[in-house]
Formats: structure tokens, C-alpha cells, sequence
């Protein structure tokens, strides 16, 4: 990387080739399976928002502080209009080599080369698709967690979106190492009022777990209307490592979320959770693929949701068990409950195996609240409104329950919480 | 003799439909496709001007819709077009008793256990011979009752009325680019009516075979199940084996109507140098039911959807599909089931098998528009893989526009277990004997609601299938 005379110019040529597949390639419609379900060009037409290539990075620094209250939290960032504005590391992690830096502003050498031989390149490149394309090349800041070998970072780091801008885009990154051995969990949380204009939210993230290490991760989105929340994320999972992934999506317009898990090392495992809310006319759009290229290799997925008004989602998935992975165990489930006569849900549940040793299943329900569980209810003298909102409670409850426990209390409510306000307002 | 080599010639005995008859044919159209072939073959048949005309468009869509880019290879299918023929005239009109049929095609079916089955055991029987039927009979029993058998042709000229009401209402010409090609050249096929209230004792079978090397046949079949009628078609089709490849594309259509009954069962037995693709529908009306059973065995790549459009209130769909993809064969099948009406119901199960390098792959659509509340649906695929070379795709597509219904997908894959093939040679079965038994475990609750011939001849072809494939 010589020809850079430094950091910033690196991060500037990589941005303008970004920025040039962006151009060059076409927006997805639904002649492509995997937009099948989401017609962009009446959700959200791309030519009607002015996107420009102009990476407006702020020139000042984020504020860092040691963290002093460290019962529930090993790291924090702040993001206001996807400018990292404060990071906070716990002391002892800092001792540790734990590393949670900017990825605009970090002068940390280590940092630097780490990010310039993983960001945007082998896990999720800029030719990925579309969005890919665009988040490469209008990102603004994002982060990096590094966690050196056998280091268990053992309570979560904390990321917070805020969003106040006026900007049409808002393009933010995470790019995640675990180290041998080592455990970390980050969970993020994107929130923001309702906007009458249309606004792009877009984060990528990318995730490395290396032999035997652990990284969970959670995005809790909860934006306001008028946003087009575009996520993009992909794993690579080493030997024995595991990458346990939680995607909670409430708020927004329309909501796309591309998520990848490569298990390429004997050994590696991913759980991938899903939960979803939708009202009036919110789109969801969950388009998944679990990818098995290597023996004894686990994954399984599930994804629940409710549907009210007139809302939709669409649910892709695929398990691909390629003619190496034998002995994969791989499981995929999507149930999506429908509590109004507008709602729709769409789901594809795919399966491509190509070795015989494999234990595979998928599953996909749709349909209405249990009636019997109703009546249950309404007999023990629940009102009908009040038994309607324990049965959904109880169904997407099912997901929260398989979080680790402890650590992920907090969100748990603030999921629980999000819903339940959610189902006064149906 | 080395292992490699007997379980070859093993391969080779066990498609046993693959003789080669000479020769014959009273006209035959020039290879490939222009419009002066579709005028040709619509001379031929004498049709009425709105026949031709409605080919003549159709040929239009057909050139005008790209080659499917999903499903099965069709890479080379463009080349194959281009040489097959794509209308082959055996004899001048179709006879009503095998004695008119020229000996050399009676030989033919005889050696196939035509007319034997047609006296045990079947209320009518049709033979298509290359592009035409050769043969069509109906017991005078159901003749007598009103019961409609006969060519498709013979449909259009003998009950013009009910024929243009339903033919291509059901299935649209642009529905998709091969119902498009068959709408253009389609010659042979069944003409079904089945009056009010008539219930069919036994089925009616119809038989298709292709002779000539690179050959199109193109049936079209229109079946019409009045109210509260009953009956069952079974269609069975072979080919011998040459070393270039034939196509095949029928066009099925069937109204079931108010509290009818109708099965349609389809034992596909191409040669592995067949392509296959075909368009099945049928529209159920009220309270009617319509079942397909559909077994594909052979083939060099099918894409086969059967589908059930429940229109009327409380009507029922049910697809059943066993599929086996051997060496060098994709099975690109499935179902479809379209819940258009209160309280309907569906079920879709469908069971494969791939061995060697072959594939199979479920693709099927459920979908539920908005206003068929009540209604349920279910759909079951099982897919067994015998070598570490078989590949399985399961391709679902839930569609749920309706609060009020029911609907759910389950799939698994899995391979004969080392343990269920221990247990059985512990008991003193050879691995092959085992191996075939866990096979036909597996595939027994389609395989028992098959007529019992298919039944035996299915087991038959499982166990010889399955020689050689251990070790």
C-alpha cells in the first residue's frame, strides 16, 4: 500500500472505486429472485433522492473517556448522523489490547493495517450488489472491535445510532476480529423520529471469528418512517468458531437486510435469529443465506414475526451444503403471524445440498393467532385485546429466549418494550 | 468382470422401453421450427380457420419470450429445436380397434402391455404414436353413458362447442414459453368429457411413446369433469434410447367442476435423452377435488409444476410427486396450488431420490389471495440422496395474502442411515437388498396410491436402480 501517502488517501481511492461500482451497476428489480418480493422502483425509487459522491467526514475527532460505570457495558459509541462522535473502552479492556477506534479518524497503526487488508475487500466487497456498492462509498464513519487472542470481552459493547439529519444518505460500518479464542459481543441500536422526506440508512457489517473465538452479534433497528434501512452483513467463521447474529427489526419504511454466514473451517458454527414487527405499511424484506463449505459445520436460523395493518414481509433463505461439508447440520425456520386482514407475508425457504452425510431441514409457517390459545385465555377472563397480546408476546418471545442470558438483559427489554408499544398502538 | 463395468451394464438392462421399432410414418414435417410448419401441421389435421390462426399467434409468443433462465439446464436446448422434427404423421386417421393399427406400432404396445392392460383392467385406453393418436377406445359401458374419449383431435372436430369453451382457457398461451411452443404445434393428446354425475369404475389410460430419433411430440390433453362426476387418467410415456435428444412438451388442462372427483396420475418414463416440460393445470370448482400423482422416473431433465387454481368454495388440491434423478438426470419438479376461494384446502407432498450425479430439485408455489379465508394448506418434501456426488434443492414460494389461513412448509434431506442398513444385514440382507428396502420405505405412501402395475413396476425399477449403488 506504498502508492497511499497515507490513511485517508487509502480510505478516499477505495471510496471512489465504491462509488464507481455503485454507478455501473443496476438497481436490483423484481425480475431478480432475490428483490422478488420488494419492487424498489414503488418502495423506494432510487432516482428521486439526490446521492452524491461527496464523503462529508467530519474533521473532528470522537471523544474518548475511559468508561467508569462497567456492570453492564464493556465499550460504548456514540453515532449522531453516522459520525462517530464518542467511543468509550472500559480500562480493563484497554489493558487487555481490546480495540474499539473509529474507522475515519483512527491513528492506531495496528488498526490501520488491519482495516485496510479486511474493510470493504475479501468479506463484503463493494460488488456484493447494489447497496453494497453505495455504503462502500458514502460511508462516513463506522468502527472497528478488535479482540486480541484468547481475551473475553465478557460483558457487551454498546453502539447507538442517532439520527437527526437532513442528509439523503446516512452510511455507517463495522468491521469486527475476533482473534483465536477470544469472545466479544457488540450490540447496535438504530433509532430516530419519523421524517416526511426519504432518507437511506445503510450500515454494513462485517465479521471475522477466527479459531475457536466467539462473536455475537445484535441490531436492534427502531427508526422512524420515511427510511429505507439497508443492512448489510457477512460473517466468516474460522475452525470451532461460532457467530450468533440477532436482527430485531421495528421501525422504518422498508427494511432490507442481506445477511451472509460462511462457514468455511470444520467446526464452525452460526446461530441467526430474527425478529420482526410491522404495521401500516411497512416492508420488510429478510433475504438470508447460510453457506457450508466445510465438514461438520452447524448453522440454524429463525426467524419470527407479526404483521399488522398493511403491512408485508418477505423472508429469503437459503442453506447451501456444499459437496465438501459433509456431516453439516444445518436448520432454518420463518414463521410470520398475521393479525390483520391487509397483512402479507411472502416466504421462500431455500435449499441447495450437494453432500449426502447431512442432516437439513427447513420450515415455514404462515398464518393467524392460535384460537385455541385465545380461548384459553379469554376463559381465565383475559379481555380478547389482552389475550391477543400475550399470544404475540409468547410467540416472538420464543426468540428472545434463545439470547445468552445476563448479558443481553437490557436489550431484551428494550425489544420487549419496543413491542409491546407497538401492539398498544395496533 | 471389474465392479465399474457390471454396474454399467446393470445401468443399461434396467431402462427396458428403450427398443428402437423401424421407421414409419406416412408424412413428416422438415426439421425445426417457421411458420410454414405450423401451416403445415394445421392443413394436415384439417383444422377450422380459428385453430390456425390461434397457432399462428401463438408461434409469435413463443419467438417472442426468452428461454427460461431458472430450473434445469437449457443451455443446448436452443440446438436441439433446431433439429428436431416437430411433426411426424404415423398412419392416416386413428383407429378404434388395435387390428387397423399397423402391425409394426401394435407390436410396439403390445410389447409395452397395451391392450392386455386395456381388457383387465381399463375403461379406455388412447396410444400416441410420435405426433398422433393411433389408436383411442372407450368401452361401450361409458360410451353409452355419455363418457367423451377420444383424440384431441377428434375433440375439436366432433364437439367443436364444449372444445373452444375451455381449450386455452385454463392454461394461456403466453402463460409461459413452452405452453406457448405447444399451442403452436400441439398434435395428439386426449379429448376427456365426463357428463353430470357419471362415475368412472375404472381409469382411462393414455400411452405415449416417441420412435423417431430427435422427435417433438406435443400432446394437449382437455379433460371436462362435469358436477358431481368421477374419474381417473393415467398417462404413461416411453422413448427409446438415442444418443441425441428429443423434447417433449404437453399441455394439460382440466375443469373440475361443482363436488366433482378427478385423478390424474402420470408415470413418466423417458429415456435419459428426453427433455421434458410440461404444463399441468387444473381449475376445481366448488366443493370439487382434483388430485395429481405424478411419478418422474426418467427424462435427461424435467420441469414439471402440476397445479391445482381452487376457484370454488371448499374445493381441494392435493400433489403428490415421487421423483428419481440418476445419473445424468435433473428432476425439476413439484407443485402448484393457487387458494382462491373460502375453506379450500391443499396438501402437496412430494419424495426424491438422487443417486450418482443426479439431481432433483422441489420447486413449488403455494399462495392464498386475499378473501380465501379459512383456508389451509400443507406441503411435505423429503429428499433422500444415496452418493456423496447426488445433489437436492428444495424451492418453496409461500405466498400468504389472506389474516385467515393456514399454511406451513416442512423439507428434509437425508441419506439412507448407516444404522437403518446395519440393522438389516444383521437380519441377513445383502447392503443391495437393504438398500433397496429403506428405499422403498421410504417412497411406499405415494407408491401405494398408484394403480398396482405402476406400483410393481415402480418397486421393480427402485430395486434394479439400486444394485450397484453401495460400496
Amino acid at each position: 500500500m506504498a502508492e497511499y501517502s497515507n490513511y485517508s488517501s487509502w480510505l478516499n481511492e477505495m471510496r471512489s472505486r465504491a462509488w464507481s461500482i455503485y454507478q455501473s451497476t443496476p438497481t436490483p428489480t423484481t425480475k431478480s429472485e432475490e428483490w422478488r418480493y420488494t419492487d424498489l422502483s414503488k418502495l423506494f425509487p432510487l432516482e428521486n433522492i439526490s446521492l452524491e459522491m461527496n464523503p462529508e467526514t467530519s474533521t473532528k475527532r470522537p471523544t474518548k473517556e475511559g468508561l467508569t460505570e462497567t456492570i453492564n457495558t464493556a465499550g460504548r459509541v456514540q453515532f449522531t448522523d453516522g459520525l462517530v462522535t464518542n467511543i468509550q473502552l472500559t480500562p480493563e479492556m484497554e489493558s487487555q489490547g481490546v480495540g474499539l477506534d473509529s474507522l475515519q479518524h483512527t491513528t492506531h497503526e495496528k488498526h490501520q493495517e488491519i482495516i485496510k487488508t479486511n474493510l470493504s475487500s475479501h468479506v463484503l466487497p463493494p460488488e456484493s450488489g447494489k447497496f453494497q456498492a453505495l455504503n462502500a462509498a458514502l460511508w462516513t464513519d463506522g468502527i472497528i472491535i478488535y479482540v486480541p487472542k484468547n481475551v473475553h470481552v465478557e460483558m457487551p459493547i454498546r453502539g447507538k445510532h442517532q439520527l437527526d439529519s437532513r442528509n439523503p444518505s446516512v452510511c455507517t460500518r463495522t468491521l469486527i476480529i475476533a482473534e483465536e479464542g477470544s469472545h466479544v459481543s457488540y450490540v447496535e441500536e438504530f433509532g430516530s423520529d419519523d421524517f416526511d422526506d426519504k432518507h437511506i440508512v445503510s450500515s454494513a457489517v462485517e465479521i471475522i471469528a477466527h479459531k475457536n473465538a466467539t462473536v455475537d452479534f445484535v441490531s436492534v433497528q427502531n427508526l422512524g418512517r420515511g427510511i429505507f434501512f439497508q443492512n448489510a452483513q457477512k460473517s466468516l467463521v474460522h475452525r470451532d468458531a461460532s457467530v450468533n447474529t440477532l436482527n430485531v427489526n421495528l421501525g422504518a419504511s422498508l427494511s432490507r437486510l442481506d445477511l451472509n454466514t460462511q462457514l468455511i473451517e470444520p467446526g464452525a458454527n452460526s446461530k441467526m435469529l430474527g425478529l420482526y414487527f410491522g404495521d401500516e405499511d411497512q416492508h420488510f424484506d429478510h433475504n438470508t443465506s447460510q453457506d457450508h463449505l466445510a465438514p461438520h459445520t452447524g448453522s440454524d436460523l429463525l426467524y419470527k414475526g407479526a404483521l399488522d395493518g398493511h403491512s408485508r414481509a418477505a423472508f429469503r433463505g437459503i442453506i447451501r451444503v456444499h459437496s465438501e461439508a459433509q456431516q453439516t447440520d444445518a436448520y432454518q425456520t420463518n414463521r410470520t403471524l398475521l393479525l390483520s386482514e391487509h397483512a402479507r407475508a411472502d416466504s421462500l425457504p431455500n435449499l441447495e445440498i450437494e453432500a449426502d452425510d447431512v442432516k437439513c431441514s427447513h420450515g415455514s409457517t404462515v398464518g393467524q393467532l392460535d384460537p385455541e390459545a385465545i380461548f384459553y385465555l379469554l376463559s381465565r377472563g383475559f379481555s380478547q385485546q389482552q389475550a391477543e397480546r400475550l399470544v404475540v408476546l409468547g410467540f416472538l418471545g420464543d426468540v428472545m429466549a434463545r439470547l445468552p442470558r445476563g448479558a443481553f438483559k437490557r436489550v431484551v427489554k428494550n425489544v420487549t418494550d419496543a413491542v409491546e408499544q407497538k401492539l398498544r398502538h395496533g | 468382470m471389474p465392479k465399474s463395468e457390471l454396474v454399467e451394464n446393470l445401468d443399461l438392462d434396467n431402462y427396458k422401453y428403450g427398443f428402437v421399432d423401424s421407421e414409419s410414418h406416412v408424412y413428416r414435417t422438415k426439421p425445426g421450427l417457421d411458420e410454414s410448419i405450423v401451416r403445415e401441421i394445421s392443413r394436415h389435421k384439417q383444422e377450422p380457420d380459428w385453430m390456425l390462426e390461434f397457432r399462428l399467434k401463438a408461434l409469435k409468443v413463443y419467438e417472442s419470450k426468452p428461454m427460461p433462465t431458472w430450473g434445469g439446464d437449457l443451455s443446448d436446448l436452443e440446438a436441439t429445436l433446431n433439429e428436431i422434427y416437430f411433426y411426424v404423421k404415423p398412419q392416416e386417421q386413428t383407429e378404434r380397434s388395435w387390428d387397423d393399427v399397423p402391425d409394426n406400432i401394435k407390436n410396439t404396445f403390445e410389447r409395452l402391455g397395451i391392450p392386455e392392460a386395456e381388457q383387465q383392467a381399463l375403461a379406455g385406453v388412447g396410444a400416441q404414436y410420435e405426433s398422433e393418436m393411433v389408436y383411442h377406445s372407450l368401452k361401450e359401458e361409458w360410451a353409452s353413458k355419455g363418457v367423451i374419449f377420444d383424440s384431441i383431435e377428434d375433440g375439436l372436430k366432433n364437439h367443436p362447442e364444449i372444445f373452444k369453451e375451455h381449450f386455452g382457457t385454463i392454461i394461456p398461451t403466453a402463460d409461459n414459453k413452452f405452453s406457448a411452443l405447444n399451442s403452436a404445434v400441439w398434435s395428439g393428446g386426449s379429448f376427456v368429457y365426463i357428463p353430470k354425475g357419471v362415475h368412472l369404475k375404472t381409469p382411462l389410460q393414455a400411452y405415449f411413446r416417441v420412435n423417431q430419433e430427435r422427435m417433438g411430440q406435443f400432446e394437449r390433453t382437455l379433460i371436462i369433469v362435469e358436477e358431481g362426476a368421477q374419474a381417473h387418467y393415467i398417462e404413461g410415456c416411453t422413448a427409446p434410447v438415442y444418443s441425441t435428444d428429443s423434447f417433449h412438451s404437453g399441455v394439460i388442462e382440466i375443469v373440475v367442476k361443482k363436488d366433482a372427483r378427478f385423478r390424474y396420475t402420470t408415470i413418466q418414463n423417458w429415456s435419459n435423452n428426453m427433455y421434458n416440460l410440461v404444463t399441468q393445470r387444473a381449475v376445481v370448482q366448488e366443493n370439487a377435488t382434483m388430485e395429481w400423482l405424478d411419478g418422474n422416473l426418467g427424462s435427461k431433465l424435467t420441469m414439471k409444476y402440476p397445479s391445482c387454481y381452487l376457484t370454488g368454495k371448499g374445493a381441494h388440491g392435493s400433489i403428490m410427486s415421487i421423483a428419481y434423478a440418476g445419473s445424468g438426470q435433473h428432476q425439476d419438479t413439484g407443485g402448484k396450488v393457487v387458494h382462491a376461494a373460502e375453506n379450500t384446502t391443499s396438501s402437496i407432498i412430494s419424495k426424491s431420490i438422487s443417486k450418482e450425479d443426479g439431481r432433483s430439485s422441489y420447486r413449488g408455489l403455494c399462495k392464498v389471495h386475499e378473501g380465501a379465508t379459512g383456508s389451509r394448506s400443507n406441503v411435505e418434501c423429503d429428499a433422500l440422496l444415496i452418493n456423496n456426488t447426488s445433489r437436492t434443492d428444495t424451492y418453496p414460494y409461500i405466498e400468504v395474502d389472506e389474516k385467515r389461513a393456514t399454511v406451513g412448509h416442512e423439507a428434509t434431506v437425508s441419506k439412507v442411515g448407516d444404522e437403518q442398513l446395519f440393522y438389516l444385514k444383521n437380519r441377513g440382507l445383502s447392503e443391495e437388498e437393504a438398500m433397496a428396502l429403506v428405499v422403498r420405505g421410504f417412497i411406499e405412501p405415494i407408491a401405494k396410491e398408484l394403480p398396482l402395475e405402476y406400483a410393481v413396476e415402480l418397486n421393480r425399477l427402485i430395486e434394479l436402480e439400486m444394485e450397484g449403488s453401495v460400496g
